[in-house]
């Protein structure tokens, strides 16, 4: 089943053209990997699909929903996650509160019941924050959890944006580069628990530079160039199409024969 | 109402003298927030300052207007420097609430600092120039405004000519247009943000020791003027000095002709009216592209 | 725990003081200090807590002044329904103008909301019919509160020191719970908190009109203490004070506003500084704070309490 459909996506900034007609689907129950090389307008399209841009055109659907025009924090609450590529966490909270800050275990709880503490209230809390605990222990961050998370380091904080998308059962998951920077030791393990964040339901759509990460995790990859969807296809497949090997090597070829991009 | 045309033209020649002046501490403020993106909260202390280093430096030249008012923008100028060095260097650009409570403090030291020193009484000043003017027709213009208008002129021109020819004027739009590039350019944006202050405040200094023969002089003075000032370079576009000249010359005018044909109540309202509208509907005033820029 | 111990005992040698000083002019320090606190606090959670440097406040308190002065002398409302109408007042006006203002992004906000609190001090000095303009409204009545009168500067005392207690305690509960946590959230990080299903706009608003009105309620009180409010009480001295308090205890620490608050109205006097020579050094605590403890004093033990933790798990 489609869960999610981008139809006809573009977007222009001053007449550069970063996503040109683009269209795709993301399968229910899949990884799916996005990948390109750099500029090829990966971001956008996940911006705009997350609601933090607006598309000039095209149409996104998360399962038989139309989300083209909502917010993003209606997106995020409708079930579908992102972190960001510049990894975004909350810098003076401690890790237990960075996960806590996620809506979506408190969706039914009032104002009200935040500022008297009511009975809902604690109940929201107390699961979110077992939750929350899971979460931190199955990133392995528990020794860390009472830290503030601006001493984590880069691909520590990048693990605590990935928990931060367990605490709640998102239908689809976007990651934006989720190992880049991160200790090559750990890739791996990052890409265990993805598969069985996977098997208990979530889908995931994977941003990703690390070409053999994708390769061993994803069952579809998505291959985009200079705004258009190059070629999609399972892993194997599309490392040996042409295409994408020219796609990213003749980037390589023509740097050399001109450094200065000149021509 | 009966408004004879002879005291509408001398309400527009008083407008425009003054917007000329609003104009300098306006164009002052654009060149600071376009070179260092801080909204200077004592640009009107600094102002003030001004005005009494006028007032202090008249006697010693014999009331001399000339030099007295070359040593007030000196001292404003060295006092921008000073500030500079000491304060706003250790300011990130990003810090945005920072750099308003830190010119907010100065400009609190300022002014209460010369109201304990010198008393909030405000002090009448006299110039070699005196009280007397020129007729022109039946408008009556005094000396001290005349000149004040010319100085302001003089000033802008000078700036134009600066920011268009010299290499320090050129420096000031780069970084003002496209920090980045700027950079990578090799541009210095210490020496330019240095600079950039030095002439702001040498501005306000010219301001303050023109308006010191005008208005009175009183450590509250720089208070009323920096509201406007902001509401000026906001209207006109943060960081784009021909439009915070363009428009300061315009308030100017609806100052001096408001006064005479509406209530009191409303003139210096309405001009705050009109910013906060103008800055919810476009926010980059009414001049000012998606970036700042410097003229 | 240890927390609650010190307040009790602070609340306690509150609640006693007067029975041991007798000076009117230190009774007046601490009903200055009373309403000033609440005013600083309220400016912590729209400044520290929700991100937004709001000048408006200055605005906020003049409106609510005027319109508890107007509301006695002129509407014959009693004390206490006056103060509840200027507390009214200021968050409806917070209300409306909130929507639109709240929008903008940071340059615009601050030199709005700045912008709003002069026209606020422009209309107090010019909408003469209202206001009575430049004179303002002298000799105001004696607060009552069902025949009771507060004449006295002890029983004024009392009525201050009951409306810190209330509105802190307010706030207290408020920046406590999940919706302080939400408030940092997105003044931290915007796009994160959206990212995770927060909608900042609600919140945001919320924060700007009970400031307001808790800023409303406190101007609306202290002109009573003043006997007298004209166009001065919207001078921008009332805004750099609460905005001093605030950088000096922390912005975003509920306590170390209130206890900032605290000193820098007792020190002052203690040392007998005259006005002008006081906001002087306010200024020079404004630079320095922002200088070298941006974060004000909490921020220094915020670090302190890192730079611990950093060392324990390297």
């Amino acid at each position: 089943m489609t869960l999610l459909e981008i139809a006809g996506l573009s977007k222009a900034y001053r007449g550069i053209h970063a996503v040109r007609n683009t269209s795709f689907r993301v399968e229910q129950g899949t990884i799916t990997g996005l990948i390109g090389p750099n500029g090829s307008g990966k971001t956008t399209t996940i911006d705009c699909i997350t609601g933090f841009q607006q598309a000039d055109a095209g149409r996104i659907r998360l399962e038989d929903r139309d989300i083209s025009d909502l917010p993003p924090q209606r997106i995020a609450r409708a079930g579908l996650l992102r972190t960001f590529q510049t990894v975004r966490i909350y810098d003076d909270f401690d890790l237990m509160q960075n996960l806590l800050a996620v809506t979506a275990p408190f969706a039914d709880v009032t104002g009200w019941d935040m500022v008297l503490r009511r009975r809902r209230f604690r109940e929201a809390h107390r699961q979110a924050a077992r939750r929350a605990q899971e979460a931190i222990d199955l990133v392995g961050l528990t020794r860390l959890i009472d830290a503030p998370a601006a001493i984590l380091s880069y691909g520590q904080k990048k693990l605590l944006a990935l928990a931060a998308t367990m605490m709640t059962n998102p239908k689809l998951v976007i990651l934006d580069e989720p190992v880049a920077g991160v200790d090559p030791t750990r890739v791996n393990d990052i890409a265990e628990l993805l598969r069985r964040i996977n098997r208990s339901g979530t889908t995931f759509l994977i941003v990703e530079h690390n070409v053999e990460f994708i390769t061993n995790l994803c069952d579809h990859v998505l291959v985009l160039d200079q705004g258009r969807l190059l070629a999609e296809g399972a892993p194997k497949a599309i490392r040996t199409d042409v295409r994408v090997l020219d796609a990213y090597l003749g980037r390589e070829r023509q740097a050399e024969r001109d450094p200065a991009g000149l021509q | 109402m009966e408004i004879s045309l002879t005291y509408f033209l001398q309400l527009t020649v008083n407008g425009i003298v003054l917007g000329l002046l609003y104009g300098l501490i306006a164009v002052g403020l654009a060149l600071i927030f376009g070179v260092m993106e801080i909204v200077n909260f004592a640009h009107g202390e600094i102002v003030m300052v001004g005005a009494f280093a006028m007032m202090f430096a008249l006697p010693l030249f014999a009331l001399g207007y000339w030099p007295a008012a070359l040593v007030a923008m000196l001292v404003t100028g060295a006092l921008g420097l000073l500030l500079y060095e000491l304060l706003l260097a250790r300011i990130e650009r990003s810090e945005f609430e920072r750099s308003i409570l830190v010119t907010l403090g100065i400009s609190m030291i300022l002014l209460y600092g010369m109201q304990y020193l010198f008393t909030a009484t405000p002090r009448l000043v006299d110039t070699n120039l005196g009280f007397e003017g020129f007729e022109l027709g039946d408008i009556r213009i005094t000396w001290i405004r005349c000149v004040a208008a010319f100085a302001a002129l003089a000033a802008f021109v000078a700036l134009g000519l600066i920011l268009r020819f010299t290499q320090f004027g050129l420096a000031m739009r780069a970084i003002a247009q496209n920090r980045d590039a700027a950079l990578m350019i090799g541009i210095k944006p210490r020496q330019v943000a240095r600079n950039g202050v030095m002439v702001a405040t040498a501005l306000c200094g010219l301001a303050g020791a023109a308006l010191a023969p005008i208005q009175s002089v009183q450590p509250a003075m720089g208070q009323a003027l920096i509201f406007k000032a902001f509401a000026l370079t906001v209207i006109g576009g943060l960081g784009h000095m021909g439009g915070a000249l363009v428009v300061a010359i315009m308030l100017g005018l609806i100052e001096s002709w408001s006064a005479a044909f509406t209530d009191a109540v409303w003139q210096e309202a309405s001009v705050f009216i009109v910013m906060i509208v103008i800055v919810l509907v476009r926010p980059e005033g009414l001049f000012g592209g998606k970036r700042v820029r410097l003229g | 725990m240890r927390v609650a111990g010190l307040t009790a005992l602070a609340l306690a040698a509150l609640a006693i003081l007067p029975l041991f000083v007798h000076s009117n002019y230190v009774l007046s320090i601490a009903i200055s200090g009373f309403i000033f606190v609440v005013c600083a606090a309220a400016l912590n959670l729209i400044y520290g807590f929700a991100g937004l440097l709001s000048f408006a406040q200055l605005g906020f308190w003049g409106i609510g002044g005027y319109a508890a002065a107007i509301a006695v002398v002129d509407g014959k409302l009693g004390f206490a329904a006056s103060v509840m109408f200027a507390a009214l007042l200021a968050a409806v006006i917070a209300l409306v103008t909130g929507f639109p203002i709240l929008r903008t992004n940071r340059h615009a906000f601050v030199i709005v909301t700045l912008t709003f609190a002069l026209l606020c001090a422009l209309v107090a000095r010019d909408w003469i019919s209202v206001t009575r303009g430049p004179l303002g409204i002298p000799s105001l009545p004696v607060p009552t509160f069902f025949g009771f009168a507060f004449a006295s500067p002890t029983r004024f005392y009392y009525l201050a020191f009951a409306f810190a207690v209330l509105a802190l305690g307010i706030l207290y509960a408020l920046v406590t719970s999940r919706i302080g946590l939400l408030l940092k959230a997105i003044k931290q990080n915007e796009a994160l908190a959206r990212s995770q299903g927060i909608s900042p706009m609600p919140y945001k608003l919320f924060a700007f009109v009970l400031g307001a009105a808790l800023t409303g309620m406190a101007g609306g009180i202290y002109v009573f203490h003043l006997r007298i409010v004209d166009p001065t009480f919207l001078d921008f001295y009332y805004m750099q004070t609460f905005l001093i308090f605030v950088v000096l205890g922390g912005a975003g620490s509920f306590w170390g506003v209130v206890i900032a608050s605290a000193l820098m109205v007792a020190l002052p006097e203690a040392l007998r500084f005259t006005n002008d020579l006081r906001m002087v050094i306010y200024g020079f605590v404004l630079v320095v704070a922002m200088l070298v403890m941006p974060r004000g004093i909490a921020g220094v033990f915020h670090d302190r309490r890192l730079n611990a933790l950093r060392a324990k798990l390297a």
